[in-house]
Parts: C-alpha cells; structure tokens; sequence
C-alpha cells in the first residue's frame, strides 16, 4: 500500500514533468503554426493586379480565409524583379504551389479587379519586327555627321560634381543612378536606355559624339540642348564618363 | 484588366481629286498601360509594377508599296488613339495603315483612293 506522502510525491513528480513539457509543446506548436508534424514551406508569388490601395490586404485576407495559409509577407516595394513579391508560408503535404496559384486567379479585390500570378521574365517590349526595322532604315534618324569636339571643360573633381547634380536631375529616370539603363521610366519605353558604364575612361575621341548625342537625342531621348547649356552637357559628359559597371 | 483591342478603323473623304491634299483618320481602339500603379499610397508611395506592359509602338503607313510615314510611340500615349494626317493624293492606291504593339503583335486596316472627276 502506498501512504498518502508517496502518492502526493508521485503526483507532484507528474505535475513537474507535465511543467516542464508544456512550455517546450506551446513553443513548439506556436513556432509550427500549430502543425507540428506537418512539412511546412515558405514560397514566394509574383502577383500583378494590385492596382488599388485595398488591394493587397483583400488578397491577403482572402487567400488566408480561403486556403488556411499564413501569408508571411508581401513586399510591395524592393523586389529585385520588380513586381509585388507575395510569400506564403503552406502545407507541402496538402497543398501546392498550383493549386495556390489558381486561388489567386480567383480571388477579387472589392473594386471587383482580378489578380494573376506572374509567369516568366517581364515582357518588356519585344524585339522590333523586320517591319519596323525596315521603317526605321527608309524614314528613321540620319546617320550622325559628327564634329570631332574636344571638351572645353577639365574633368576636376569641381566639374564631375555639377555633371553629377544634372545626371541626378535628368538622366536618372531613364539611364538609372548607376548608368545601367534601369531607371524607373526605362520599362516603359520604346527602345531600351543605352549603358552609359561602356563610356568609363573613354579618351577624347567620344566627346564629339556624346556632345552630339546630348544635344539633339534621339527616339525616345529628348534634346537636352533646349535645356542645358553647353558647359553643362559637357560637366554631365565628365560625369558619365565616371561611371563604373555595376555588379 | 481585359484587354479589348478592336480593329483599327480609317476614314478618308469620299471625293478626291488628283492633287488633292486629304485628311486621313485612323482610330485604333487599343489599351495603353505603363505598368505602373501606385499600391499603397500611404504607406509605399512608390510606383512599382503592377499590370504587364501594353501599349502601341508604331504605326507604319503605306501609300500602294511605299512607305509614307512612321508614328513612334511610347507608353505615353493615349488609350484607343486617333489619329489624323494629311496625304496628298498623287496616284490611285490604297492607303494602308499598320499597328505594331510593344508585344510585336500587328493590325492592319486600309482604304482604297480613286479619284472622282
């Protein structure tokens, strides 16, 4: 027979060890999402169609209600492509990736817009057809009569300075901060912004050229000769010639 | 964001004499979009991509075989364009009119020019 000491110890023993478990079970299901056992992925969806400001938190909420996922995160602002990154965190076992997908093409907004998840690299524009191209060889710009200029101005660090101000002010929109023809407009152009790293330590022999190209544009380029003056296209040219390639 | 392109449409006057400096109109009902949209105004106010780019490139126009004109475009311009030029009616040929879209997708549409006396 047991005493009435022994049981009490036995029971105080259970109710330890029930103590100490219970917290490393709550921490292990609250860290799971409740599903200990289950594979549990965290995968990401390039959505388009969040074109109103309701738009992200009615994707969120109903892709949650609908499905029983966790939507991590939606990043609207740096993705590295571009386009709004969704991260959803499921059930490899019960769900996926597909299936997720047609939730989404599913899912309106409350102004009844649709979203899509994105497939492949952004179609940008396609390459010209050979239409075009033969439009552009009979009626497109004359080919170039360049002067052989030499730039007036030297490249000090004074000058790299003023050229950077009207890069920054100008050119950025389209040939991006670093000269790599990514700038916020660029997408939507015609024909892609020119490179502007492949003129880094150029000799004299490109300033006719970049003078011209400044001063009168072409296609979608503006002549910047309306706006700015000589000295400064040639304090700009410093500055392009400055940018390095980015990695 | 359903895409509802029509075929172009022109119009040119119903008496042309030789020599005669006409108006041309095309209209193109086609959709014009930058990509852009502003999602969360308050919190991002960032213009990131929100729909696929889609908007007119070029718009070619051809007298019989030759090629009178080009039209480039960006994704400045306007939603279903109509646009007006003038053509002096030197010999009788159709008029023909071409859309090529940043997609490389084309449309044509033309007219044919006989001279009335």
């Amino acid at each position: 027979m047991m005493s009435y000491d022994d049981v009490s110890k036995t029971l105080v023993g259970h109710i330890r060890r029930v103590f100490w478990i219970l917290p490393l079970f709550v921490l292990a299901m609250s860290a799971t999402g409740g599903n200990a056992l289950a594979a549990l992925i965290v995968e990401k969806f390039e959505i388009e169609g969040l074109i109103s400001p309701a738009s992200p938190k009615a994707l969120s909420e109903a892709l949650e209600k609908q499905l029983q996922v966790k939507v991590v995160d939606l990043n609207l602002k740096n993705s590295s492509s571009g386009w709004p990154l969704l991260s959803v965190e499921f059930d490899s076992d019960q769900l996926t990736r597909g299936v997720i997908e047609q939730t989404i093409a599913l899912i309106e907004d409350p102004a009844g817009h649709t979203y899509r998840v994105h497939q492949g690299p952004a179609v940008i524009s396609a390459p010209f057809t050979d239409e075009e191209k033969a439009a552009m060889a009979a009626l497109g710009p004359a080919p170039p009569n360049v002067q052989a200029l030499t730039n007036p101005i030297e490249s000090t660090g004074a000058s790299i300075a003023r050229g950077k101000k009207h890069y920054d002010k100008y050119c950025t929109t389209c040939h991006g901060l670093q000269g790599d023809g990514n700038g916020p407009a660029a997408h939507g152009i015609t024909t892609f912004p020119r490179q502007l790293w492949v003129w880094k330590n150029t000799n004299s022999s490109a300033d006719g050229y970049l003078f011209w190209f400044i001063t009168e544009g072409r296609s979608d380029m503006p002549p910047w000769g309306v706006i700015l003056s000589e000295n400064q296209r040639w304090d700009v040219i410093n500055y392009i010639k400055t940018l390095t390639k980015p990695e | 964001m359903a895409a509802r392109i029509k075929p172009p449409r022109m119009r040119i006057p119903r008496k042309i004499k030789k020599d005669d400096v006409f108006k041309v109109k095309v209209r193109f009902e086609h959709p014009s979009f930058t990509g852009l949209g502003q999602v969360e105004p308050e919190t991002t106010p960032t213009f990131n991509r929100a729909v696929p780019v889609n908007f007119i490139r070029n718009m070619l126009v051809y007298y019989g075989e030759e090629l009178v004109t080009r039209f480039n475009m960006t994704s400045a311009i306007a939603d279903d364009p109509m646009f007006t030029f003038k053509l002096k009616a030197v010999r009788e040929e159709p008029i023909t009119v071409a859309f090529i879209n940043n997609e490389g997708e084309r449309w044509e549409v033309s007219a044919d020019i006989k001279f009335t006396t």
